[in-house]
């Protein structure tokens, strides 16, 4: 019995034999190996049994050697009904088509959802969005990873603090959160202003408050700049009102102004003479492979080129199948050539690197509103190959801090 | 010679309870009720036919009747029958 039932997928064949007691040709098919089943006896010279597919030929040899007639009624089993299918073209056509189309459609954007922005904001990211080339009807293969999206999004829409981006087979959510524009907080909160850093005062101007410095008065940082105070006055002035005193006192407010002063920084670096960089010289090669785990089939793109050193970028986009992602990946490869490059300077040239260098760390670390009045070279010294340089920076920038009156409460 | 062979044999299956039908090349024959009858180890098939089938063995024949018999499995030395079984008959010579 088992064996009839394993057959059903290698494929058998029921066979009709004629001649004197056609029984004795499937014994000697049994005594040869072949498994012989369901052997049933129509007449006295007719007999039909089952043989397995792989079993024909030996069945062939065998009657080559006696006088019975074999003919073939029936096939059953898997080979049998592919070959059967395969021979129906169009269905075959008609099949791949389909599996081709769904394939198509499922690497397709079908709907972009934004939520948790207002309606004008909205638009403006599905404007943006279909700028980066996230739209309905584009292809999943050509589009940025989310996070860039994400990033790039952020960027070009300043009203979005935060966006998430998500790809759901052919669905791209996106979730916003809007940038509220925060006031200041309690503007009425009596404070001070007081330096935050040391330097001689360049400018005052003060909208609120009371003075309490001069320019080209040095500073050190926690010095009161602008009293929130209005009773702090010259004393000569209380003195004078002594009896009215009590009734001229005023609340303390919040001190508005803008204090710039000279400050001063010393840096210390070090810059090589020798120095290496790479380059890419615009040569440039793509290739395209079709990736299922470990295994890659290139599509496009063969041989490699002779570059001497290469920069491979690659990117990989997964194929989706209906909901499903596919086990396999479009890898697009650009191999560009490059060089490595070595450079030498003088010492002269170190210099102005690194003061140049030292001016742009400075300002992204003080802000645009800084500005930086002079440098000079304390110290420079050459030791090792590398110029050791201490420079010296005057800054005009903005030493405002807010300081809260505690009012004792 | 023979006859020193077979007593050798039945001597060592009385001995050692080894299997008689694998030490006699005898047929070891399975019948469940009247639909299935198995049989390992015969020697041939001499006929066969709807109501009869009849098999060679060791020293003799088996010979078993019946009515719409299949042949439900051949295997070189197993034969393996379904149908309705009235009569099995062993003719040793």
């Amino acid at each position: 019995m088992k064996y009839s039932q394993g057959s059903k997928v290698t494929g058998y064949v029921t066979i009709l034999v004629k001649g004197t007691s056609p029984e004795l040709f499937f014994q000697k098919c049994a005594s040869e190996g072949i498994t012989v089943w369901n052997v049933k006896k129509k007449s006295a010279e007719l007999c039909v049994g089952d043989i397995s597919l792989s079993d024909i030929k030996q069945m062939k040899k065998v009657r080559r050697r006696t006088i019975y007639k074999v003919s073939f009624t029936d096939r059953n089993g898997y080979p049998f009904l592919l070959n059967r299918f395969l021979k129906k073209r169009p269905l075959l056509l008609g099949l791949f088509i389909s599996i081709l189309f769904f394939l198509l459609l499922s690497n397709i954007i079908w709907e972009v959802r934004i939520t948790g922005v207002p309606k004008d904001i909205e638009e403006k990211i599905d404007n943006q969005l279909s700028a980066y080339g996230v739209h309905p009807g584009a292809w999943l293969f050509s589009l940025d990873t989310p996070t860039e999206i994400q990033q790039k999004l952020i960027q070009d829409i300043p009203e979005l603090l935060w966006a998430g981006v998500d790809q759901k087979g052919t669905t791209f959510y996106l979730e916003g959160v809007e940038k509220v524009i925060v006031q200041e907080a309690d503007p009425a909160q009596p404070r001070n202003l007081v330096a935050s850093k040391k330097g001689v005062i360049t400018k005052i101007y003060v909208s609120k408050g009371t003075p309490m410095v001069a320019i080209n008065d040095y500073v050190e940082p926690g010095d009161i700049l602008v009293s929130g105070d209005l009773n702090n006055t010259t004393e000569t002035d209380s003195e004078e009102n002594e009896d009215e005193e009590e009734e001229v006192k005023i609340a303390p407010i919040a001190a508005e102004a803008e204090i710039n002063a000279n400050t001063w920084y010393e840096v210390s670096l070090t810059i090589p003479l020798a120095y290496n960089y790479e380059q890419l010289t615009g040569n440039k090669e793509r290739k395209l492979y079709l990736k299922t785990g470990d295994f890659q089939l290139p599509i496009w793109g063969f041989g490699d080129p002779e570059y001497d050193e290469i920069h491979r970028e690659m990117t990989e986009n997964k194929i989706n199948f209906l909901k499903w992602e596919l086990p396999l990946t479009i890898v697009k490869t650009v191999l560009s050539e490059k060089e490595y490059l070595e450079e030498k300077r003088t010492k002269e040239e170190a210099i102005e690197v690194g003061i140049e260098q030292a001016v742009l760390e400075l300002k992204q670390k003080l802000g645009p509103d800084a500005k930086i009045l002079s440098e000079k070279v304390l110290h420079e010294s050459v030791d090792h190959g590398k110029v050791k340089l201490n420079l010296y920076l005057s800054v005009e920038e903005n030493i405002v801090k807010q300081e809260p009156i505690d009012q004792g409460d | 010679m023979a006859n020193w062979q077979q007593r050798f044999r039945s001597l060592l299956i009385e001995q050692f309870s080894l299997p008689s039908d694998v030490i006699l090349e005898m047929p070891r024959i399975t019948i469940i009720g009247h639909i299935h009858f198995y049989i390992e180890n015969h020697q041939g098939l001499v006929t066969y036919s709807d109501n009869e089938l009849k098999l060679k063995i060791n020293k003799g024949y088996v010979q078993i009747k019946g009515s719409s018999f299949v042949l439900k499995m051949m295997l070189p030395k197993e034969i393996m029958l379904e149908g309705t079984i009235s009569e099995v008959k062993l003719l040793i010579d």
